[in-house]
């Protein structure tokens, strides 16, 4: 899908805003991924942390854990702009 | 260091008679860890658990009354300011002599207090009740005492008109509006069916005289003048605490001590004339424990030292140097490492500042974290809480010197480039220099991780010697080896396929077969190698192999974090100076003035929000590499805590 009227920048100033928009989408989902992943976790922490509070430490690391998931949505954000 | 603190098991027997002794005596010395012994019921001549000395009880009785007392004044022992320490003996005589008028006192203020508190709800109530009634012009006698006549009072929706003979008020001043009507008996079906189709609602009539108004000001100067009375009392609670908080907690302190004394021989195995214990005291301490029980029974007292069997019924230690030791807070959120193991804690000390401060680098930030820790120790009192303010500060050094490295301070740049890479990113117009170098902290930071998981790997290695006995231990070791060269030998192989800034280049090296070189050939080597070392320990253990990569790419996020973090404080700085105040301050108008305000406040707040994420994502994320990512290949734990008996005294002096 060539359109004539374009020149040389418009394409190079679209493929910039291509990549913007992959790295919002990286970032976005992968956002929503961990927060899914993060709302079942978390509401059992707060329940068993209630429940005792020496298992906080645990719990809130176990909460973090799918932290991981957006952190490599921000890891192909940041190698897509740079 | 690198291990938890030697002990040595001890086994004590001495006749019942010298069981006091021998109790004050370990007490005291307050390093003697004992093992709670357990009666084994098949043996019927088999040993039973002692009886606790006398005075027991009377101990116990009198320390419920101290902290009852101590909760009625709301004194925390925990959190109370040592100001002078009391001699143990005459905190002793003042329980006798002080602590009962003490406590009368304190009941008779707390008994005081709650009639107060009663009569105040009460006056409360009637007030409430009086409130409507206050809004029509009648007297309270008025509304009672009929026989031929029905008094509707009530809230209503809105006025109503009723057809027959009648006299009606209605108010809209109070809240819900306020009807009251008379009619005859024979009309009161009709009325009532009017009414309750405005929505009418009957509040009953208080039992009172007068006009309302009079008795709602009467019952609200009663509430206030309760409220005075409460707070007077309240003061004088206060002035009790002041007073005596010193002599309560000394109270607390002995007590508590007379009843962990008292009760010690519920922990002894006794028979008929002894009583035996086992315990454990750190290595350097066990002569002189021997040597002073010895000396204060006259020698009728039998000490043997036992063979230690089981590692996980050692109580665990920390023995670390003084700047690794406020790190056992988080070794313990955790788990407490068990005897036999390394402990880590020496090397989380170290690394763990220096990933926050890789994460969290500016200049500005570390400042307000470090008078924060410093700030808070102030009010914290736990012993916990003041060595997380520790850990929190050393971090935050460690978060300076990242800063002046990385040129940051608060988002923006320091007047030198940064001295290690940039990591300024093109947001508004603050863009200088080469722009961040994205690219090489990323591989920084997956370097870290390869060599902080090769680490964590040889310490697994070490550790499988520990865990494991004879031909297991030796399976162990080899599958930790064999994760190890499964990792390197897929780096090895990625090196020879693709040449990556700051890492060995291994493309250019001699082609063997099919097209790979000699590197790639030694990496799958090594990688075969290394499944086969697995898969002989558990085959199963071969479906975790892609976490191999995760976890080493999981390092990305000491770059990818810290990243974010300089991107919002750039945005901040960008709408709250360059388009806010900046723009304002070339011709300043009333109106500007007003922008330039509301620009610092969103620089405050921007930059304040910023403070705590920094803070969470970095404590946050650098623990978690320690614990998800370097713990799993080495650290058990699960050690019992070391928890001697005794007692250190906060309060008292001997």
């Amino acid at each position: 899908m060539v359109d004539v009227g374009m020149t040389l920048e418009m394409v190079q100033a679209s493929q910039l805003g291509m990549k913007a928009l992959g790295a919002g989408l990286a970032v976005g989902l992968t956002g929503i991924g961990a927060g899914v992943a993060e709302m079942a976790i978390g509401s059992a922490a707060v329940g068993a942390t209630a429940e005792n509070r020496d298992v906080f430490g645990l719990v809130l690391l176990l909460t973090v854990i799918p932290e991981t998931i957006v952190i490599f949505g921000l890891v192909v954000a940041l190698l897509l702009l740079f | 260091m690198l291990r938890p603190e030697q002990m040595r098991r001890l086994l004590i027997a001495t006749p019942k008679g010298e069981i006091e002794t021998i109790i004050s005596e370990l007490y005291r010395h307050n390093v003697y860890h004992i093992e709670d012994f357990v009666p084994e019921s098949e043996s019927a001549e088999a040993l039973s658990i002692g009886h606790p000395l006398p005075g027991a009880s009377d101990a116990a009785s009198a320390l419920i009354k101290v902290r009852a007392i101590e909760n009625a004044c709301g004194i925390d022992p925990d959190n109370v300011e040592i100001r002078t320490k009391l001699p143990a003996s005459k905190v002793r005589a003042m329980i006798e002599t002080d602590l009962p008028s003490i406590q009368k006192e304190v009941e008779d203020l707390v008994a005081t207090r709650s009639k107060l508190e009663a009569r105040q709800k009460e006056h409360e109530q009637r007030a409430r009740e009086l409130e409507p009634f206050a809004a029509v012009p009648l007297d309270l006698e008025l509304y009672r005492g009929y026989t031929r006549f029905t008094v509707f009072t009530g809230h209503i929706m809105h006025d109503v008109s009723i057809d027959v003979p009648h006299e009606k008020y209605f108010s809209d001043k109070v809240d819900g509006n306020m009807i009251v009507v008379v009619v005859a008996n024979e009309h009161r079906e009709e009325v009532e069916r009017t009414l309750l189709d405005a929505g009418f609602q009957v509040i009953p009539i208080p039992e009172e005289t007068g006009a309302p108004a009079d008795r709602l000001a009467a019952h609200i100067d009663e509430t206030r003048q309760a409220n005075t009375e409460i707070a007077a009392v309240n003061e004088k609670i206060a002035g009790v605490r002041e007073r005596h908080t010193d002599l309560l907690v000394a109270c607390d302190e002995l007590l508590t001590a007379d009843v962990e004394r008292a009760e010690a021989p519920l922990r002894f195995a006794t028979t008929e004339e002894t009583f035996i214990t086992e315990g454990w005291v750190p290595g350097d301490q066990a002569e002189r424990i021997r040597d002073a029980l010895e000396r204060v029974t006259g020698g009728r007292v039998y000490i043997e030292e036992l063979e230690i069997e089981d590692d996980s019924r050692v109580p665990v230690e920390y023995e670390n140097p003084s700047f690794a030791s406020p790190t056992q807070v988080l070794m313990d959120i955790y788990a407490r490492p068990r005897y036999s193991e390394l402990d880590p804690t020496l090397m989380v000390a170290v690394v763990f500042p220096i990933f926050f401060g890789l994460i969290l680098g500016d200049v500005g930030y570390g400042a307000i974290l470090l008078a924060l820790s410093l700030g808070l120790r102030k009010f914290l009192k736990g012993d916990e809480g003041r060595m997380l303010l520790k850990v929190l500060s050393y971090a935050s050094i460690s978060s300076i010197i990242f800063g002046i490295l990385y040129s940051e301070f608060f988002g923006a740049a320091l007047p030198w480039p940064a001295l290690f890479f940039s990591r300024h990113l093109n947001i508004g117009v603050a863009a200088g220099g080469h722009g961040p170098q994205v690219a090489e902290l990323m591989v920084l930071a997956i370097w870290i991780g390869i060599l902080h998981i090769t680490l964590g790997r040889i310490l697994g290695m070490v550790n499988a010697r520990k865990f494991h006995h004879g031909k297991h231990a030796a399976k162990a070791a080899i599958a930790n080896a064999g994760w190890l060269g499964t990792m390197w030998g897929i780096i090895i192989m990625i090196w020879a396929f693709y040449a990556i800034p700051l890492m060995p280049d291994l493309t250019g090296l001699p082609v063997v077969v099919m097209g790979f070189n000699v590197a790639a050939v030694a990496g799958a080597v090594l990688l075969v190698a290394g499944i086969i070392g697995i898969a002989q320990e558990n085959p199963l253990e071969l479906v975790e192999l892609p976490s191999i990569i995760s976890h080493v790419l999981s390092y990305a996020r000491l770059v990818a974090v810290g990243l974010s973090s300089v991107a919002i404080a750039m945005v901040v700085n960008f709408i709250a100076i360059g388009m806010m105040i900046q723009p304002q301050l070339e011709a300043i108008t009333p109106v500007g003035v007003i922008i330039i305000i509301f620009g610092i406040l969103v620089l405050l707040l921007g930059h304040l929000l910023n403070t705590a994420l920094g803070l969470l994502g970095g404590g946050l994320h650098s623990i978690r590499l320690h614990y998800v990512e370097f713990f799993t290949k080495f650290y058990k734990g699960g050690g019992k805590k070391y928890n001697p008996f005794g007692m250190k005294s906060k309060f008292m002096e001997e």
